[in-house]
């Protein structure tokens, strides 16, 4: 048993804080608070650096397949609100296709994404409470498929070369690229202004090539991609709330009132303590979670824990730095307002607290 | 390259290794030759509930002749030297069936004594501990001194040859079957605080000891204990005098680690679970079937997972030799206020019978449910209060001023 990180993982930590440090200043998330939230110019740094080769075979110019060392860098964007949204990109499509096709023109995508060219993900979609059994369809005809359908909450969409779209067949669930010329896009907006799309699908015919699983393995691949951005997310959810509580403690030790620093009332230092805990909970249970997906497929229920985790983390946290702060807790000259808008799309996206336990509930009571 | 890159996966693998793994399934068996019918319906007597019977006695004479107490000590104190992470298997799986082991005696009193007592006690007391002879009881808290405990009053009042002892202690669990009190004294009375505490091996059979019943919601039976003119040799002081408090504080780490060990509870959720598995409820459902039933289970599932982690990390981090502050108090804090969640959110699983404690029936499970929430509340208080946890946490975790 090991806790500890390697040399390796440190350096990563350490060398992407200095990045992002110099890249996410409070002038240029200003500056993103009003645009389009996405900073092509620090894609291209963490590129150039090889931040976007994180968790991806070396075969493919990544560093290797450690999905701990991908953590790290979601942990990073988290912790500085970077303006950057990489899930769809590294996570559901790199990392599925990694995992799932030995077909050179998808694995030769892996290239691509290391080298800054953005590719996502369009897979949850409006009142489809289950995600593994989506409403949008595939007809097979042939060499053909003509899919149908509407999602939503799809990262990047307008920046992305081709889509990945889940969609539910006559022989099941299928994870299909889809040119992104051929969808049509709609720019979402958000509380936390990000950068997503609703994508909608009107008989849309691709090549069957453009499926990236072995024939019956849809599902499988599905729940992957599904379990693996929960804990990407979770750990995006680690730094924001992280930071959170680094300013809660940073505030609190300065800002006086009666004479003395208020974080020298218990009634103050004990609801920051209480978010100590929560985030050693959090950072746990969302290092099991990536470090048995390693080396296991499915690791629903630890990926479900870590997303609950996530998910009340995020809500506790922001709410008690909010209150802690004050009105500097939602003055948005300030910089605590933007990470509690990111608190909260964490929180619910690709499965909300409730669902979760609900899934993780039938989960262990079922197997019996 | 490769190769390399897998074992060091292997090494971050969050879980038992082979040889960890084999101590556990090793004690498991044998705590199961321990568990005899005699003793376990012997601890369920609320007499015995923690120990002190007839049928426990054997059972501990028996661990010690096998080798199975003092396994933190010092080999060449006659212990197992086990690793912190093989003491926390070992608590685990003890805790895990219900057998009231004397940890604070076997593992906290007993090392010190052999360490840092005198000849008498090397061999009188430390090698009994050793055999399974003798409990302790732990006279610490004062009417007067519990989370500020440097403040105590009890005296030793050195005499020519000796200490005499004149005082009261609360809260001092097994003095009623106890052969001896590990007692906190102080013996300087110009000292600041800490600095004037001494420890002492008290015979319960001296005349001048009694006690007197306290009996708790949780039927924990906890004592009074009274400390008239005993008279003790110098042979009876453990290290030197007023150097006490380092005694009392050392080895403090691991013994809150395991107040919050995760065993038991998940234990009790395990057995929880399969109980509400196999009750029947309206149109031939079971209480599983039910979706709050689920989501309760879910809830208790994904907060042990936590526990676990919060105490193998903490033990890895003793492993290693760093002490980390913080994360000792996150466990303590973390673990028992998830503790009396749980219980709440298991008995609402089964419901109204859960208070039921005759019946078999009805009882669930023998009632150890309904017994378990009701202990729980000591866990907060006892063992450092969580308010100065938290404290600590602020202060070490996030490095805030002090709070008054």
């Amino acid at each position: 048993m090991n806790f500890s990180e390697l040399t390796h993982q440190i350096e990563i930590r350490d060398s992407l804080d200095k990045i992002l440090t110099k890249h996410c200043s409070q002038d240029t998330l200003k500056k993103f608070d009003l645009e389009f939230k996405h900073d092509k110019k620090l894609l291209s740094v963490l590129s150039k650096n090889g931040y976007l080769g994180l968790g991806i075979s070396e075969e493919f110019g990544g560093s290797g397949k450690d999905l701990y060392d991908l953590g790290i860098l979601f942990e990073s964007l988290g912790y500085h609100a970077a303006p950057l949204y990489l899930s769809g990109c590294l996570v559901d499509v790199a990392q599925t296709i990694q995992k799932f096709s030995e077909n050179p023109i998808h694995t030769s995508i892996l290239s691509s994404i290391v080298k800054g060219e953005i590719y996502t993900s369009a897979i949850l979609e409006p009142y489809n409470q289950d995600p593994e059994n989506p409403i949008t369809n595939a007809e097979i005809s042939k060499d053909r498929l003509i899919i149908s359908g509407t999602k939503f909450l799809s990262e990047l969409a307008s920046e992305a070369k081709d889509i990945l779209v889940s969609a539910n067949s006559n022989k099941g669930v299928l994870l299909v690229l889809i040119d992104k010329e051929k969808l049509k896009l709609t720019k979402l907006s958000s509380t936390a202004n990000s950068p997503i799309f609703k994508v909608e699908i009107n008989k849309v015919s691709v090549d069957k090539s453009a499926v990236i699983h072995g024939e019956g393995r849809g599902l499988e691949a599905l729940r992957f991609l599904l379990q693996i951005n929960m804990v990407m997310r979770s750990y995006t959810a680690l730094g924001i709330t992280e930071k959170m509580t680094s300013l809660i403690a940073s505030y609190t030790s300065e800002r006086k009132q009666f004479g003395r620093v208020i974080g020298s009332f218990q009634a103050v230092s004990h609801k920051a303590a209480d978010c100590f805990i929560n985030l050693e909970c959090l950072r746990l249970v969302n290092q099991q979670a990536a470090i048995n997906l390693n080396t296991n497929l499915d690791c629903e229920n630890d990926a479900l824990i870590a997303k609950i985790w996530a998910g009340n983390t995020c809500h506790k946290i922001s709410y008690s730095a909010q209150h802690l702060h004050g009105g500097a807790g939602v003055d948005k000259d300030y910089l605590l307002w933007r990470y509690c808008l990111l608190a909260k799309e964490c929180e619910l996206i690709n499965g909300s607290v409730i669902q979760n336990i609900d899934r993780l509930g039938i989960n262990i009571t079922s197997n019996q | 390259m490769r190769n390399e890159d897998e074992i060091l996966t292997l090494e971050m693998l969050i879980q038992l290794n082979q040889q960890q793994q084999k101590l556990k399934d090793e004690l498991k068996e044998y705590f199961e030759g321990i568990m005899i019918p005699a003793l376990r319906s012997e601890l369920n007597d609320p007499k015995y509930f923690e120990g002190g019977g007839p049928e426990f006695k054997k059972a501990m004479r028996t661990m010690g002749s096998d080798g199975w107490i003092g396994l933190s000590w010092k080999k060449q104190l006659g212990g197992k030297e086990l690793s912190p992470m093989e003491q926390y298997i070992f608590v685990e799986t003890v805790m895990r069936t219900g057998f009231p082991f004397p940890f604070l005696t076997t593992e906290s009193v007993g090392p010190m004594i052999a360490e840092h007592g005198s000849d008498w006690a090397k061999e009188n007391i430390a090698t009994e501990i050793l055999k399974g002879e003798l409990i302790f009881g732990i006279g610490y808290s004062e009417p007067n001194s519990g989370t500020d405990l440097a403040s105590l009053q009890t005296k030793a009042i050195k005499e020519s040859d000796g200490y005499l002892i004149n005082g009261q202690k609360m809260w001092t669990s097994l003095a009623n079957f106890s052969d001896y009190i590990w007692l906190a004294a102080r013996t300087d009375f110009e000292a600041k605080s800490h600095k004037g505490i001494s420890m002492f091996i008290v015979p319960t059979d001296d005349p001048g000891f009694s006690l007197s019943p306290i009996n708790t919601l949780g039927d924990v039976r906890t004592n009074a204990t009274f400390y008239d003119n005993i008279k003790v040799p110098d042979s009876h002081l453990v290290g030197e005098p007023n150097k006490g408090w380092s005694l009392i504080t050392s080895q403090l780490n691991l013994e809150r680690l395991a107040l919050v060990n995760h065993g038991p509870i998940e234990e009790l959720y395990k057995d929880v679970l399969k109980l509400a598995e196999t009750t029947q409820i309206n149109n031939n459902q079971h209480l599983t079937d039910l979706a709050w039933v689920k989501h309760n289970f879910a809830k208790v599932y994904s907060g042990i997972e936590a526990l676990k982690l919060i105490c193998w990390k903490q033990t890895w981090i003793m492993e290693s030799g760093q002490l980390n502050m913080a994360e000792a108090s996150v466990a303590k804090v973390y673990g028992s206020e998830f503790f009396i969640e749980a219980y709440r959110l298991l008995m609402e699983i089964m419901g109204e019978i859960s208070i039921l404690k005759n019946e078999s029936s009805l009882m669930v499970l023998n009632a150890r449910l309904e017994r378990m929430y009701r202990t729980a509340s000591i866990l907060t208080f006892g063992g450092g209060t969580n308010e100065v946890q938290r404290d600590i946490i602020a202060m070490a975790g996030l490095l805030m001023p002090r709070t008054r």
